[in-house]
């Protein structure tokens, strides 16, 4: 019994631990790292000796440690801004990432910055999906190899990913994005949701976005994209390096909230939300013990 | 795993289908919701335990990056720092530009850079390595020089007054609101009907930062990565023994 009841994380089976049984989703996230591998040098003021990867690889562990179901995911500008990208081109930069465990990251305008050829060449080093619905990479190097969405499931917890770039004329060199055509973003996340909410089915929509957080122009925004949407929970942000010291909530078209975060730039921070669930409806299922003993007859 | 009794796994085979058919029907009918949420930020710093496996996954890219990047070119006797409408930082990369592109071609007047490039927010008084150079202009853009048209290059002031302020050499205006007054170029007022050789950086000269006027003038790309002419500029620096002291004199300033 014992083995039964330490493998009842791993299985769907815990939703009938109990009928009020309480899940919890931990996200982690970061955004624009560009190439800091590497805590800042003494010579960088107030920055000096913050960021590195081992640090926060270390953070990340510890929190796995103490949490069942975690996501680790990241909003773009993976690349440029240290001699590691000048030297590597982003080799180190995704092959920690992987060993970090990624579960996903969405593109920055700076991941072009070795053109979608480059961005294709450190794709083999990657154990996450590169998640990115408004560009169409058709006939170019990253053609099927970046996917729109995706769904994870965390026990019994469905949650639903996509991602979001920002408009890429006048922002990266023609030459680097090439054939790479930019969709409006807005109807994409709407279909997006929609296709998350009823056909997958997901409990949990998160929006990984490069539009950045907030413009003076209509620019799209992370804020323009959580208010004219709907079926959004989360929006974890990047482009404009903002470092937001809670998150922000808004109000989406029907009236529900939105939380968006980003947490500044060069892996200085990692942000973190915890969610728990219930169900609405408390149905009651069956006991605790029977699904021990029905995990055990599977195992 | 413990073996159970035959009788004992049928009877839950039966149990657990049924669970499943409950599973299926109670996730139609009620799916999770969020029903409260939590937010925090963890800062990373180096003080913090590091893990040894990415410690070591660095460790050969990190020797590379020693053996060219941690050498000092140079010194700065002053802080350096990013700010607007102008910085030393600023200045440094739009004198370098400057001075580089009058050595291709002496006719060059000034030079301009978009604010968005300089890439680190502050360098602190002390050596200065190349690594350090790489990080303040990380993207290998190239020297350009454009031939503008003074009432083309009146309308670039005016993006840069938008922008509340780039880094320029050899320019000198007053930000009014939106707008960019009293104009000198190389020291005289901007004549509207003549034709300014500028360097700037082949970013905008594509057209990047809303620099789409820019697109269709003569222009001249060199191969000298932006990078190596601040490199060059502040070894030379060091080959004189003096420090890298850029001024602040009020090339752009916002209007009382």
């Amino acid at each position: 019994m014992g083995s039964g009841l330490l493998l009842a994380g791993a299985f769907p089976f815990d939703a009938f631990a109990g009928p009020n049984k309480t899940r919890k989703l931990t996200v982690l996230h970061t955004n624009d790292v560009h190439s800091h591998l590497e805590p800042f040098g003494s010579d960088s003021g107030k920055y000096a000796g913050e960021g590195g990867v081992a640090q926060r690889a270390a953070l990340i562990q510890a929190i796995r440690a103490q949490e069942e179901h975690v996501l680790l995911l990241d909003a773009g500008d993976i690349f440029q801004g240290t001699p590691y990208f000048n030297l590597y081109k982003g080799e180190p930069d995704i092959k920690a990432m992987s060993a970090m465990g990624y579960d996903a990251s969405t593109m920055g305008n700076h991941d072009f910055d070795a053109g979608v050829e480059g961005f294709a060449k450190q794709l083999p080093h990657a154990r996450f999906p590169i998640i990115i619905a408004n560009y169409d990479f058709t006939r170019t190097a990253l053609e099927g190899k970046t996917i729109p969405y995706t769904v994870i499931r965390k026990g019994d917890i469905k949650i639903g990913i996509f991602g979001l770039g920002i408009q890429l004329k006048g922002l990266v060199p023609d030459d680097a994005y090439g054939n790479t055509q930019y969709l409006e973003p807005l109807r994409i996340a709407q279909n997006m949701a929609d296709k998350l909410r009823q056909k997958e089915q997901c409990d949990l929509v998160i929006c990984l976005s490069h539009l950045g957080y907030r413009y003076d122009s209509r620019k799209v925004s992370d804020q323009v994209l959580a208010k004219e949407t709907t079926g959004i929970d989360l929006i974890i942000g990047g482009h404009t390096h903002t470092f937001l010291e809670r998150p922000t909530i808004l109000k989406n078209k029907n009236g529900q909230e939105v939380i968006i975060n980003q947490v500044g730039w060069a892996g200085l921070r990692l942000g973190r939300i915890d969610f728990l669930f219930d169900h609405k409806k408390n149905a009651s299922f069956a006991d605790a013990h029977s699904v021990v003993i029905g995990k055990q007859t599977i195992g | 795993m413990p073996l159970l009794p035959g009788s004992m796994i049928r009877h839950s085979v039966l149990k657990c289908l049924a669970v499943l058919l409950l599973l299926l029907a109670g996730c139609a009918q009620s799916p999770l919701h969020v029903s409260s949420h939590s937010e925090q930020w963890y800062p990373i710093n180096q003080a913090q335990p590091a893990d040894s496996s990415l410690t070591q996954l660095l460790r050969p890219y990190r020797q590379g990056v020693d053996t060219q990047m941690d050498v000092i070119i140079a010194h700065t006797d002053i802080p350096l720092t990013k700010a607007q409408p102008e910085c030393r930082l600023g200045n440094f990369m739009a004198d370098a530009m400057l001075l580089s592109a009058q050595k291709m071609d002496p006719k060059v007047v000034a030079a301009i850079s978009n604010y968005g490039g300089i890439r680190v927010p502050y360098i602190a008084p002390g050596p200065i390595t190349r690594g350090k150079l790489y990080e303040l202009m990380p993207f290998d853009n190239m020297l350009t020089i454009v031939e503008i048209p003074g009432d083309t290059l009146q309308k670039f002031c005016e993006v840069i007054a938008h922008y509340r302020g780039w880094p320029v050499s050899g320019i000198r205006f007053v930000i009014d609101g939106k707008k960019a007054k009293d104009i000198l170029i190389a020291g005289q007022p901007l004549n509207g009907g003549r034709i300014y050789k500028i360097a700037i950086n082949d970013y905008i000269a594509r057209g990047g930062d809303n620099c789409d006027f820019l697109r269709k003038l003569p222009t001249r790309f060199s191969s000298v990565f932006v990078r190596d002419a601040l490199i060059h500029y502040a070894e030379d620096l060091e080959h004189q023994g003096k420090p890298l002291h850029p001024p602040l004199d009020n090339r752009i300033r916002y209007a009382e």
